[in-house]
């Protein structure tokens, strides 16, 4: 017998269960040389034949495969879209809460608040591995045992609402009605509980002269711009009125804030007295740095609300 | 132009259940893996050995095919020979095949006319 037909059953039967490893070598060596002999009958050299006939058999794991009728998937399509659906869903929110409860920790109990960012981050990521490793372990392990998960059958109320219709979900709306409390928040939290310098005197970051109308007018537009997502939430998409409304509430609550800045009428004076590169020309810095920023946020807003207005339009 | 990939896959999709036809016909008379491949192959059932070798034996653990180890020769053969449950299976078989073929074939003369 030859060796490399040894060799070749040999790596065959190594991954078929062991019961009825005996009988498919002597068949598998019958064949192996039953092809030869019709190779060397044709009158090619044994050596070659042996090479080819192997060669035809192919991949010997694989070939062991078809005998032990086992998967060569990992995770097959009995089991893929529940695997799928479960790693999303679970990737979607733990490693987040484990990434903030890590930089937490870090912050407060560590008492290093510098590490917390770079600590949450690796604590996410390792959370995040960690769940895609071991869930798909367990498929896997499903999948070789071919258990049944008897889960529900699908069905047509499963069907989500048509996304199409709804371009802006809750969750976009929660969250900037959310954003937008808290900057409405932002001013009275800024007077009343305002930064205290070195030698115990409070200062509030904006003017206090500007009580007596402007931020009055600022805090106005950022309650109307609440109400427009409740708006924009309740007709489901963008529509042109929307467009044109959050344009000009955009505008209302740039205009005069860049226009304070740039005359120095919105910091607070005494403030900008205690720091020497405000007092500097700092502020006029700082004025022309906001000015561009609110410029681009003002139109990106404006061209994001046009498209979406649009490709409902269209 | 379609190309050769495509092609293959639909072919190799519309044998493959054909194989188990042929090998369950052509083993009402008994024969060993080897000479069974060059059988199916001269009848125009050509097959890979690989598939067909474990696909016997699956056959024989369904209970289609029995076996039978020949010593008699100068080396030792498993001859398979279809069952009376084999036999049975082949009939539903053979009955599908022909639907498919009559079937086609009305749905061909439908769509020419």
């Amino acid at each position: 017998m030859s060796s490399l037909t040894d060799r070749y059953v040999t790596a065959t039967l190594r991954t078929v269960p062991a019961p009825r490893r005996a009988e498919i070598a002597s068949e598998l060596r019958a064949s192996i040389a039953d092809m030869i002999d019709g190779r060397t009958g044709a009158g090619q050299d044994a050596d070659t034949a042996e090479r080819e006939v192997l060669t035809e058999l192919g991949n010997p794991d694989q070939l062991a495969a078809r005998y032990a009728d086992r998967r060569l998937q990992l995770i097959g399509p009995r089991y893929y879209l529940v695997w799928w659906r479960l790693l999303r869903t679970l990737l979607t929110f733990i490693p987040a809460i484990v990434g903030v409860a890590t930089g937490v920790v870090k912050a407060t109990v560590d008492g290093e608040p510098g590490a917390a960012i770079g600590a949450g981050v690796v604590g996410a990521m390792q959370t995040a591995v960690q769940i895609a490793f071991w869930l798909t372990l367990v498929f896997a392990v499903l999948e070789r045992t071919n258990t049944p998960l008897n889960l529900p059958e699908w069905s047509v109320d499963q069907l989500p609402e048509a996304p199409n219709e709804r371009q802006v979900p809750l969750g976009d709306t929660c969250a900037s009605i959310v954003f937008l409390l808290f900057a409405i928040a932002f001013f009275p939290w800024q007077h009343f509980q305002p930064w205290i310098s070195g030698d115990g005197s409070r200062l509030p970051m904006i003017d206090p002269a500007l009580w007596s109308f402007w931020l009055p007018v600022l805090l106005a537009v950022l309650v109307a711009d609440i109400c427009l997502e409740v708006a924009k939430y309740r007709s489901g998409r963008w529509t042109w009125p929307l467009v044109a409304v959050r344009t000009v509430l955009d505008l209302a609550f740039a205009v005069p804030l860049t226009w304070l800045l740039l005359t120095d009428r919105l910091l607070n004076p005494e403030l900008v007295q205690r720091f020497e590169w405000l007092r500097e020309g700092g502020t006029q810095d700082l004025a022309r740095a906001t000015v561009l920023l609110t410029a681009v946020i003002v139109v990106l807003s404006f061209i994001d609300s046009a498209v979406k207005a649009r490709r409902h339009a269209a | 132009m379609v190309s050769d990939e495509v092609l293959r896959t639909h072919l190799q999709e519309l044998r493959r259940g054909t194989v188990v036809v042929a090998s369950l016909v052509a083993l009402r008379r008994p024969d060993y893996g080897y000479a069974l491949l060059q059988r199916l192959g001269e009848h125009g059932f050509p097959v890979d050995a690989n598939t067909l070798y474990p696909l016997l034996r699956r056959l024989e653990e369904q209970g289609l095919l029995t076996s039978e180890w020949n010593t008699e020769e100068s080396r030792p053969r498993k001859f398979y020979r279809t069952s009376a449950d084999g036999e049975v299976v082949l009939d539903r078989l053979l009955d599908d095949l022909t639907a498919v073929q009559t079937s086609v074939a009305g749905l061909i003369e439908g769509v020419d006319r």
